[in-house]
This record gives structure tokens, C-alpha cells and sequence, in this order.
């Protein structure tokens, strides 16, 4: 079937089969692969976007029932975010700053989590926030800077809503390319 | 006397990747033409395949083949070829080798399809027929088949039991205070966030570039090379962000061997990531029995100390792990005996999960020791401090370092130790029972040989590589340090890089070795590009350096300056453009110092306390508190330390009560193979948790006097938990994981 | 991913969703239960009903002395509700509770109610609520009480063809109300939940979710409290399900320190 989804501000029309999950579709046919998979049973957070603002299991959601919706995954929640200029989400500074993260694998889905909350609640305390986040696994870092980036994000979210207008960041083909075999270092002036 | 940045709490410099979705993990490298496959399973536990059908999943639209024993190409035909680099002795498992079901989720097919959405519903359609045979998987019922491990090359990291010292037996019968205990472990899989996945990007030429889930692209790059019989430099593997491994990608897992077999046979680049329930059928924590006799005098005095461990293993190989020989290293008992069997059961190979063999045994012999704590009257705080040693019993050799009286002192203090109540069931709060306990940890500090490239490029950047893993635990981070340091440039100018067997080799990401490993060849390569740099300083007409020697010279502020007279100084970009425009390269190996470091043990120490509350009506245990301080040498970077400790400490709260995948021994399948069921702490089960580095200078571990954190913070939390829920409540609990219905 | 093909179906009105539904199928609101049930391939229907945009099921409205409930009412629509905390706190305090902050932005009570998951939070509540679910059905709309609602483990009164449209809870004056639960650690849903209404004349209804393979109201322990006896014959002549978290003994005991927490906080 067709649909047609509003995904970071950019609108697509896309092709899907009628079983396609969301988060397949974001991630095989948006190459939006900052969406994680972690597990089948809508247990890990891995996957949570923003469906018309509110946070959701994008494994849990067939993309035609996004159909129509606008749609924001992690790579849509920086303010600007390009080679020459850059202002992150005041969560996703937090998370930096904080060391909200190692691994990274759940941390967009937390983050997006986390956006939700503080939408609702601006100034969530820790039991709030440890509440908030009970549908999100992070097998690495214990969470304690996790609360604490939120918080970080709490005190300094003056910044606007994420630029709903931006480009979505289209996966390279291959990012990460080892330049030291590759040949820049071996240039001459 | 220049340090920057090393000891600084620097935040990640992977972290902008991170928080924006950039960061590419082995499932999110594409390629043109990408197939995708997905693996069946075997549904039973032991026998053979009679039949299978594959008539209904090839019909569909868009599947390309489905591979299973009967149609897959020939492969390297000995074992030896299958072996990893970290396998352990045996004959590793061959995936679609022959009809023979070794263990229940076995992958017996690989359906590859244009779309995931094909190859999945495919999947679902290919029947297959089997003929079952009956199984062993329980543990606990096959203790009489115990053996010793067979033993290879694992026992380099991995030694066997110490031998036994003085006359336990003689010992322990005439010891006035006697205690003999046992304690059970159940399995548990180390279930990262990332699934594993790999895509096989299939070149014109045949060359394979790999993108792998795995803690060392070399192991991956290995085994690919020796079982498909492809030169190395035709098969690059690369692994530049890993989702969590804990041990999991330490061998390669058998999606690897699908996805490149696909690939080649199709010419085609093939992606194949398993689901949640296929990350329980490969490598697990093993269950464990242990047994631990203690003899001691009304003082607190060990004379008598026994540990006995018997782990499960696979049919087709000996899993080894160190279970044992850490109480005999803590305790000065004069009369011990150390003993470590196997049993070989229809499961599949156990594997490394985090501080494998030393969360283990370090819970056995901490909880044992709380329990002769009650019997002797005795604070269990001083009943260790009463059994300190300097020196390593098991060895008779002294500790390279070890703080770990000061760790006792500190955290006892921080955590207000001397207000505890001795009573069992003395500190409630309504229908909430308190307890208070301690536990000790001690983890390897080992050091492997390491390789580096570093490279000053013709803008005076530094780019330094190896081909080592950053599972997460800040790698990245923390060689980026150590090379600004050691040339004297702001972290901005840095670029380090890993997982990619282009780089020079390095070992695993595993063990807690990275940061003194890596981080050795990182600072050694570093100097030597300097002294690179230095030549061609001493080069210049009438160069003020002309004489110097290396000890003369530091590199700060993106300068090489004199010692003797720092106002003699040179900017690094104008010794790059000494070099006639070209970029300055230098290549290092650090070797270990096996002469100075083999007359020392070497380890990393922690201590643990613990505040827990026990429902008395639900038997629900919250850990309120903990309080662990570590001496584990140099701190590279509190911030990426802190929060190694800190997870480390959750998994041992998990293990403590919480994890644990529960067989259904009837059939030898696994029942809570999903994260709906397997429990992992959530943000909300988690509280006051407290980390103290405790000072510890050490030359002799390696260059850095680093020892590692990834695994010091899991030991002793599970003992000190199950101490304190003792403590709380008067009942002894010898099965992890404490889950409530054992309290209640 | 859902393993095999299905055709996906969009209703704009109950009219047309009760029309699609005909042709077979089953109905999908937020997918919360369904879905994952579909990926685990314990429930397979040909076709969904995407019911999730009809206007006609959301809203929560008082309708003379009874809080009318869409059944396309989120939990989170539910709890955050200032109706339903005035007139049937035990809700919103329940619907805070189900799931995650995402489930319970997606997860409807109708779906919910449909799925009758025994270890759903929803049966408890209605059962002691005595609510009544509004179903729609090809010959029209008619009423189910709570009571004859859930028939066995996933099983309900709901015919094939027909859809949940609303749930409508009698507002009572002066009763208290609670739910109280014990969850599964991994997925939150209940080992125990149970939810107790006192009514202004002191008379309790007490209803259990997680206990049987059933969701009911355990009328014997209602009889022994409304007599002035004290609850000793909770979950008596239900068979108590068993599994590797909770067995049986385990789980009966939940339930009494469950049922008294309940009615302390209804004391």
C-alpha cells in the first residue's frame, strides 16, 4: 500500500507492504538507521519515535497506521546539525555532556523517551524520570547519568523545537571509512 | 610532570555520534543488491534431521535460496580450521554442517530473500522432520559425570586450579570453627542491546568487506579467513561501533558464518541478523555448582579453606573459566585445595560474560565468608581484614599493587559501616526489613601484546589507530587521551581509530585489558613518533635540539620543547614541514614485560557495601544503597570509569536478583528467551549506587599503570547483596539469582 | 516483524468498521496487544481493522450519573483525564500504572478490553467497577456487563464481527476505590492486580486480573467481607495459574496481602 508520512519535516510517499513495522520502514527504506531494533516483544525502547509528538514503540506500530502522521526519530531532534554548523537537542548535549551513554544503541530511544517527558513535565524529579524510562533498557551504563542527563536537559531547555524544516540525515552508504589506509594522511600538500 | 588530559573527566568522544542516530552499528552498513537472511532454528535438543522441506519458502516471492545441511558448499573439512582465537579446547560447532542437533535452537536453515519481510515469513514456511534423541541439560543431575577440563591455549589467560598448599583435611577436622556450604548459579546470557548482525559487503573482485557485531574484528577476520579458505587481505572486517558485548562477541557467532557462506555463494552482498530469542542460543554464563569448606579459630583465623566449583560445558567443547583460585589468592589460608570440573551437556558452548569465573567464585567464597562471620560472632569487615594478605598465597609472589585495605577503610566510612546492627532482622522499618553487607572483588589485570599506528598528518593532526573494539566502554575516549598526552596536542586534533583489521592488530576487547594494552601501544607508538620528530628537529640548520636526546625533549601546547630550557621550542606543523610535505608515520608493537610482570600478581581489588529493604509480606529486595571503592591503578578518565563501575555494579544487582534464563529441562530449551521475560534492571530498580577510586600507583602492570574497569564493578556486588538481604532477613539463600519466591 | 502477510484495512466510522469487520478479520486500535501478539505469531488473523482514527470512539464524557469511556481512549488519555480522577480515581490511578509511557500512549482501553489478556490490568478495574462495555455489531449496538464480558483465558462475550465502541462506569457517590498490583518485573503486566470499590454504604466488590486464567470478581470474599467476616477465602474454587515467576502458593499469597493493601486503601 501507499503511504505517506511527514518523517523529521520532510514529506515522503513510500511504497510498504501491509505487515511492514514502522521502525522497518524508517530504518530499510528511509535509511534513518539511528532507530534501533533490540528485541520482538516491544520491551526495549530501542525503537521509540515520536508519532504526532508523542513517543511511541515504532516496532509496534505498522507503518500504515503512521500513515498521514508526522513522524520525528533521532535524527530530526537536532536543532542544526551540519558539518559547518551544529546545535544539538538540549538532551542530546545532556547525554554527551553527562555520559548518559557507552554503547549507544539505546540512547536514541531514550532520548526520544525522554523528550517526551519533558514535554509533559518540564522539571520531572529523579522518580519521575526513573519512572518515565521503564520501558527502556540500557544494559551498560547503570543509568545514573542517564537521570542525570535529563536533568542536565531539564535546566537548560530553552533552546526552540527541533527544526521540523531540517533535511532528515540520509545514512552514507559507508560513514565510517578508515582514512588512515584510505589515504589522506599519505596526500602531499 | 606535563600530563593534559589523562586523569581528566573528559566526556565521550563518540558521544555527538551517538546522540544523533550517526553512529553505524554491523546491521546499519548497507549495499547495493543487499539480500537479507534469517536463520531457523531447531526446535529440539538433541538428534538428528530426517527431512527437511523447503518447497513452500522457495515458492515465495523474492527468496533467492535456502541453505541448510544438504545443499551448503564445502568448507574446511578440520576442526582446527573453525577454531576462533578465543575458542576453547574442543571441536567447535560447525553451523549446517551435518543432520546432527546438537542443542535446542540450533540454526539448521538460512533463508535469504531481496527483503527482510520475505526472508522472515520464508522462514516461518520451511518444514523440517527430525528424529529426537533423548537429551542431558540439568546440571544439578549429572554432578557424577563430572571431569576435569581438557586444557589448550585458554589456560594462558585462564590457569587452572592453584595447587593445594599444607594439609586441608588435617586442617579442617581439627579446626574449631567449621563451616561447609554450597551455592548454585543458574544461566545467564549477556543479552547486549545491539542483536547480532552482519553484513557482507560482496566486492567485484570477491574481496569481503564485513561489517560484524563482535569485541575484535582480527578474531573475525580469522576464522572467516581459515574457514572459507580466503586470504587475509581479502576479507576485511570492520566494527567501529559495537552495541554492547560483555563477552558475547569475544567468538565469532554463527550469523558471520551464514552471511559470509551466503554471500559467496550467491556473489551478492547478504545481511543476517538474528532476533532477541536467537541471542540465547549461542554462548551463556555457565550454571554452577559450588562447594566451599572453611575451618578457622574462634579469632577469625583461616587455617582450612576448600573450594570446589563444577560448571556445565558443551558436548563439543571444554569451557574453562577461573571459579576457584581467586579465594585462595585473598585468604592467607595455609591448608587449601582448589578443584574445577566440567560437565558436558547438550547445550551449546558457554562464553565469557562479564568478570566470567571471578563474579562466580568471588560470590561463593564472599558469601561463604559472611556466613563463618555469624558463626564466629565476628564484624565480616574484620574477619577479612583479620585474613589480608600481601602476598599472594596461591603463588607465593608479591601483588604488583593492592589498596584494597584502603577500598575496605573508604567505603566502609562512606557507607557509615559502624552503625550496622550484627543482628539479623535488627533493623526494620514496618513491614521493610534493612540489611547491611560487604563483599570483596578482585579481577586480572593482564596485559597482551598490541600494535599501533600513529600518524602526524601534514596539518599537524594526529591520527592513531588499532584494530581494537570499543564495546562501549569509552576506548575511543581514552587513547584519544593518551595520544594528545604523549604528543602534547588538544584532544581536537586527535583522531583514533578502531575495528577495522586494516589497522594494526590488537587483541579482543574482553578481560579489562584494553586500557593497558591498547593504551600501551597507543602511548609507545606516540613516542616513537616523536622521536621521529625529534630527528628531524635535530636536522634543521644550527637546531637548538641538535644535541638532544628523547629524555630531553616533552611535547606540549603542539610543541617539542627542551627539558632543560623549555624556552627552547619548536611548533610540531613546522617540524611536519621539515619533512618535505609528507605526513610522518610510525608504526609500534608494545610487548609485555612477561620477566618483570611474571614475579608479581597482578590484580585490580574492590569492596562493597550494601543497604537492601525486604518486603517481609512480598519478598520483593530493593537495593537502596551501595557503596563499592576500586584500586585499580591509574584512572585514564573518571567519567568513563565512574560509569564502567556503575554498570558493573547493575549487573550485579541483576545477577544478585534478577537474571536468569530458565531451562525447561524436558525439553532443553530455554523458556524466557525474551527481553519481555529475561529480567534486566530498568532505570526505576535502580538506586543510590556510590563509586570510590581508591589511589594505587603501579609500575609494574604495564607502561600506563592502568589495570582496567570493566569488570571490578560486577564482582563483589552479587555477595554483598546476598549478604545484606541475610542480614535483613536471617535467611541464607545459596541460589542466585535471590528471587523472591526463595525468600518468602 | 509480523512473520507472514495480512491485508491491512482503515475504518473511518464504526459503521464502516463493523462493514469491514464482516468481511473477517479483526480489529486493530493502538496494536499494543495485538501486535505483539501477531509478531509472536500467537494470534494470526488475514486482515486488521485499523479502527485507531475513528472520532466516534475517543472522548470520555459524564452521561447522566455514568462516565462514558471511548473505547479508543488511550491509557494515557485515561489517566490523565480530570473525569475519571473525580469520578473513577481507581482508573486513572490503574492506567498510570499499565506498561511504559509509549504503551500507554498507544494502548487502548478497548483493545485492552478485547485482547482480555488474563494478566491485563483493565479486567480487574471493570469487573469491580461493574461496568458495562457498548458493543456495536452488525444488528447493532448492545451492552455487555462486565461480569459476562470475560469467558476464559483470551476469551470474551465479544463476537467475531462486533467492536468495543464504549465502557460505561456507574458513577457512584461517596464510594472508594483502589488497584493495587503486583508486577511482573520484566513486562510490568500483573502477577496480581486487584481492584476493590467500596461503596458509600460500606459494601465492597473485589475483582482479580493475574490470579486465574480469567479475570473475575470473587464474590465469595466479597459475602464474607460485606457479612462483617474477614477475607480468608480469596480466589477459593478458581484454579490459580503457575509459572516460573509466581507458582500457585506463591500467587494466592499475593493476592491476600494484595486484597488487604487494596482495602486499607479504601479503609
Amino acid at each position: 500500500m501507499q503511504i505517506q508520512v511527514t518523517v523529521n519535516g520532510k514529506t515522503r510517499k513510500s511504497e510498504v507492504e501491509d505487515r511492514t513495522l514502522l521502525v522497518h520502514y524508517l530504518r530499510d527504506q528511509l535509511h534513518l538507521t539511528g532507530t534501533h531494533v533490540g528485541c520482538d516483544t516491544s520491551s526495549c525502547g530501542a525503537c521509540t519515535v515520536h508519532v504526532d509528538g508523542v513517543a511511541v514503540k515504532s516496532c509496534t506500530l505498522l507503518a500504515a497506521q503512521a500513515d498521514g502522521c508526522a513522524v520525528t526519530t533521532i535524527e530530526g531532534m537536532a536543532i542544526q546539525d551540519s558539518p559547518t554548523t551544529s546545535q544539538l537537542h538540549p538532551l542530546q548535549e545532556g547525554f554527551k555532556e553527562c555520559h548518559g551513554l557507552q554503547c549507544g544503541f539505546c540512547t536514541p530511544g531514550m532520548i526520544m523517551t525522554a523528550a517526551d517527558l519533558l514535554k509533559h513535565n518540564p522539571n520531572p524529579s529523579e522518580a519521575e524520570i526513573r519512572e518515565a524510562l521503564e520501558g527502556n533498557i540500557c544494559r551498560c551504563t547503570g543509568y545514573h547519568n542517564i537521570v542525570k542527563a535529563i536533568q542536565w536537559a531539564a535546566t537548560h531547555s530553552t533552546k526552540p523545537e527541533p527544526n521540523q524544516q531540517e533535511e532528515p540525515v540520509v545514512a552514507d552508504e559507508h560513514l565510517f571509512t578508515n582514512d588512515v589506509t584510505t589515504g589522506e594522511v599519505v596526500e602531499t600538500h | 610532570m606535563h600530563n593534559q588530559v589523562i586523569g581528566k573527566p573528559i566526556s565521550r568522544v563518540d558521544g555527538r555520534a551517538k546522540v544523533t542516530g550517526k553512529a553505524k552499528y554491523a546491521a546499519e552498513f548497507t549495499a547495493p543488491d543487499l539480500l537479507h537472511g534469517v536463520v531457523v532454528s531447531s526446535t529440539i535438543t538433541k538428534g538428528r534431521i530426517t527431512h527437511i522441506d523447503t518447497g513452500d519458502a522457495l515458492a515465495l516471492d523474492g527468496v533467492v535460496k535456502v541453505f541448510t545441511h544438504q545443499n551448503r558448499p564445502k568448507l574446511a573439512w578440520f576442526d582446527m580450521s573453525y577454531k576462533d582465537l578465543d575458542a576453547p579446547p574442543g571441536s567447535p560447532f560447525r553451523p549446517l554442517h551435518n543432520d546432527r542437533i546438537k542443542y535446542n535452537g540450533q540454526p539448521v536453515a538460512l533463508v535469504v530473500a531481496e527483503t527482510f519481510e520475505q526472508a522472515r515469513y520464508a522462514a516461518s514456511l520451511v518444514k523440517i522432520e527430525y528424529a529426537q534423541e533423548p537429551h542431558e541439560t540439568d546440571l544439578q543431575h549429572h554432578l557424577d559425570t563430572a571431569r576435569k577440563p581438557a586444557s589448550g591455549l585458554a589456560s594462558l589467560l585462564k590457569p587452572p586450579p592453584p595447587k593445594a598448599r599444607g594439609n586441608f583435611d588435617k586442617a579442617f577436622t581439627e579446626a574449631p570453627v567449621q563451616l561447609s556450604t554450597g551455592y548454585v548459579h543458574g544461566f545467564e546470557h549477556h543479552n547486549p542491546m545491539e542483536l547480532f548482525s552482519s553484513t557482507v559487503v560482496y566486492g567485484k573482485d570477491g574481496k569481503l568487506t564485513i561489517y560484524d557485531k563482535t569485541q575484535g574484528a582480527p578474531n573475525s577476520q580469522f576464522y572467516v579467513s581459515q574457514v572459507f579458505n580466503i586470504p587475509f587481505r581479502d576479507v576485511r572486517v570492520v566494527s567501529p561501533y559495537v552495541g554492547g558485548g560483555f563477552g558475547s562477541g569475544l567468538r565469532p557467532q554463527y550469523q558471520l558464518f551464514l552471511a559470509v557462506m551466503a554471500a559467496r555463494e550467491l556473489k551478492q552482498s547478504v545481511r543476517v541478523s538474528l532476533t532477541r530469542q536467537q541471542m540465547f542460543t549461542f554462548g551463556h554464563r555457565p550454571a554452577t555448582v559450588q562447594h566451599i569448606d572453611l575451618g578457622a579459630q574462634p579469632d577469625g583465623t583461616l587455617d582450612a579453606l576448600r573450594h570446589a566449583a563444577t560448571a556445565e560445558t558443551s558436548r563439543f567443547e571444554d569451557y574453562i573459566e577461573v571459579v576457584v583460585n581467586w579465594s585462595g589468592a585473598l585468604y592467607k589460608a595455609p591448608n587449601a585445595q582448589f578443584d574445577y570440573n566440567v560437565v558436558p551437556l547438550d547445550q551449546y558452548t558457554p562464553l565469557d560474560m562479564r568478570a566470567p569465573g571471578g563474579v562466580t567464585g568471588m560470590s561463593a567464597i564472599e558469601c561463604a565468608m559472611d556466613e563463618l562471620s555469624y558463626k564466629l560472632g565476628m564484624d565480616p569487615l574484620e574477619l577479612r581484614l583479620k585474613n589480608y594478605t600481601e602476598e599472594d598465597p596461591n603463588e607465593k609472589r608479591p601483588f604488583s599493587s593492592k589498596q584494597l585495605r584502603a577500598c575496605y577503610q573508604q567505603a566502609a566510612e562512606r557507607f557509615g559501616w559502624t552503625k550496622r546492627s550484627p543482628e539479623p532482622r535488627s533493623m526494620r522499618e514496618g513491614h521493610t526489613l534493612i540489611g547491611w553487607g560487604m563483599a570483596t572483588g578482585v579481577w586480572d589485570a593482564n596485559q597482551l601484546p598490541a600494535r599501533a599506528e600513529a600518524v602526524l598528518t601534514v596539518n599537524g593532526k594526529l591520527r592513531v589507530s588499532s584494530a581494537t573494539a570499543d564495546i562501549g566502554t569509552g576506548t575511543y575516549t581514552i587513547m584519544t587521551q593518551i595520544a594528545a598526552d604523549t604528543l602534547g596536542l588538544p584532544l581536537e586534533d586527535v583522531l583514533f581509530r578502531l575495528g577495522d583489521t586494516d589497522m594494526p592488530l590488537a587483541p579482543f576487547q574482553g578481560g579489562s585489558l584494553t586500557a593497558g594494552t591498547v593504551g600501551s601501544a597507543v602511548k609507545i607508538v606516540c613516542e616513537d613518533l616523536g622521536k621521529e620528530l625529534l630527528k628531524l628537529a635535530r636536522k634543521m640548520p644550527n637546531s637548538p635540539f641538535a644535541k638532544a636526546k628523547f629524555d630531553d625533549v616533552f611535547f606540549v601546547e603542539k610543541q617539542m620543547r627542551l627539558k632543560a630550557d623549555p624556552s627552547v621550542r619548536i611548533d610540531l606543523q613546522t617540524l611536519v614541514d621539515q619533512n618535505g610535505g609528507r605526513a610522518i608515520r610510525t608504526t609500534a608493537t608494545s610487548m609485555t614485560n612477561s620477566l618483570k610482570q611474571g614475579k608479581y600478581t597482578r590484580y585490580a581489588h574492590s569492596a562493597v557495601f550494601v543497604e537492601v529493604q525486604v518486603d517481609e509480606d512480598l519478598g520483593t529486595v530493593k537495593v537502596t544503597r551501595a557503596v563499592t571503592a576500586v584500586a585499580a591503578g591509574r584512572i585514564l578518565n573518571p567519567k568513563t570509569a565512574r560509569s564502567q563501575i556503575i554498570g558493573g555494579m547493575v549487573w550485579g544487582i541483576s545477577k544478585a536478583l534478577e537474571e536468569e534464563t530458565v531451562m525447561d529441562h524436558r525439553y532443553g530449551r530455554f523458556m524466557n528467551h525474551n527481553l519481555a521475560e529475561y529480567h534486566v534492571p530498568v532505570c526505576a530498580d535502580i538506586h543510590e549506587l556510590d563509586v570510590l577510586f581508591v589511589e594505587e600507583h603501579d609500575d609494574v602492570v604495564n607502561p600506563l599503570g592502568v589495570k582496567g574497569v570493566g569488570e571490578i564493578g560486577i564482582v563483589g556486588m552479587p555477595a554483598a547483596i546476598a549478604n545484606a538481604i541475610f542480614h535483613a532477613t536471617g535467611k541464607r539463600v545459596h541460589e542466585l539469582p535471590i528471587t523472591l519466591d526463595k525468600l518468602m | 516483524m509480523i512473520t507472514y502477510p495480512f491485508q491491512y484495512k482503515r475504518a473511518g466510522s464504526i459503521s464502516e468498521a463493523v462493514a469491514l469487520l464482516a468481511e473477517g478479520g479483526k480489529a486493530l486500535s493502538g496494536g499494543h496487544s495485538l501486535i505483539p501478539s501477531m509478531k509472536l505469531r500467537l494470534n494470526a488473523p488475514d486482515a486488521l481493522v485499523d479502527v485507531g482514527r475513528i472520532a466516534e470512539l475517543k472522548g470520555i464524557r459524564l452521561d447522566g450519573n455514568e462516565l462514558v469511556i471511548g473505547a479508543g481512549s488511550t491509557h494515557g488519555d485515561i489517566a490523565s483525564s480530570g473525569l475519571v480522577q473525580q469520578h473513577v480515581p481507581m482508573f486513572a490511578e490503574g492506567a498510570g500504572h499499565i506498561g511504559d509511557p509509549a504503551v500507554r500512549n498507544r494502548g487502548t482501553i478497548g483493545g485492552s478490553l478485547a485482547h482480555a489478556d488474563p494478566s491485563a490490568d483493565w479486567p480487574a478495574m471493570v469487573l469491580a467497577a461493574d461496568a458495562t462495555i457498548v458493543v456495536e455489531g452488525p444488528s447493532g449496538s448492545r451492552s455487555i456487563k462486565a461480569t459476562d464480558f470475560f469467558t476464559s483465558m483470551f476469551e470474551t462475550a465479544l463476537a467475531a464481527d462486533e467492536l468495543i465502541t464504549e465502557v460505561r462506569v456507574p458513577v457512584e457517590n461517596g464510594a472508594r476505590m483502589t488497584y493495587q498490583k503486583f508486577s511482573q518485573p520484566a513486562s510490568r503486566y500483573a502477577i496480581v492486580g486487584c481492584a476493590v470499590v467500596k461503596s458509600a454504604d460500606g459494601k465492597v466488590r473485589v475483582a482479580f486480573s493475574g490470579v486465574s486464567d480469567t479475570p473475575f470478581r470473587d464474590t465469595a470474599v466479597e459475602e464474607q467481607l460485606n457479612s462483617g467476616q474477614s477475607a480468608t477465602s480469596v480466589a477459593s474454587g478458581v484454579s490459580v495459574m503457575s509459572d516460573h515467576y509466581a507458582s500457585e502458593e506463591y500467587r494466592r499469597h499475593l493476592a491476600n496481602v494484595f486484597l488487604k493493601r487494596a482495602l486499607n486503601a479504601v479503609a
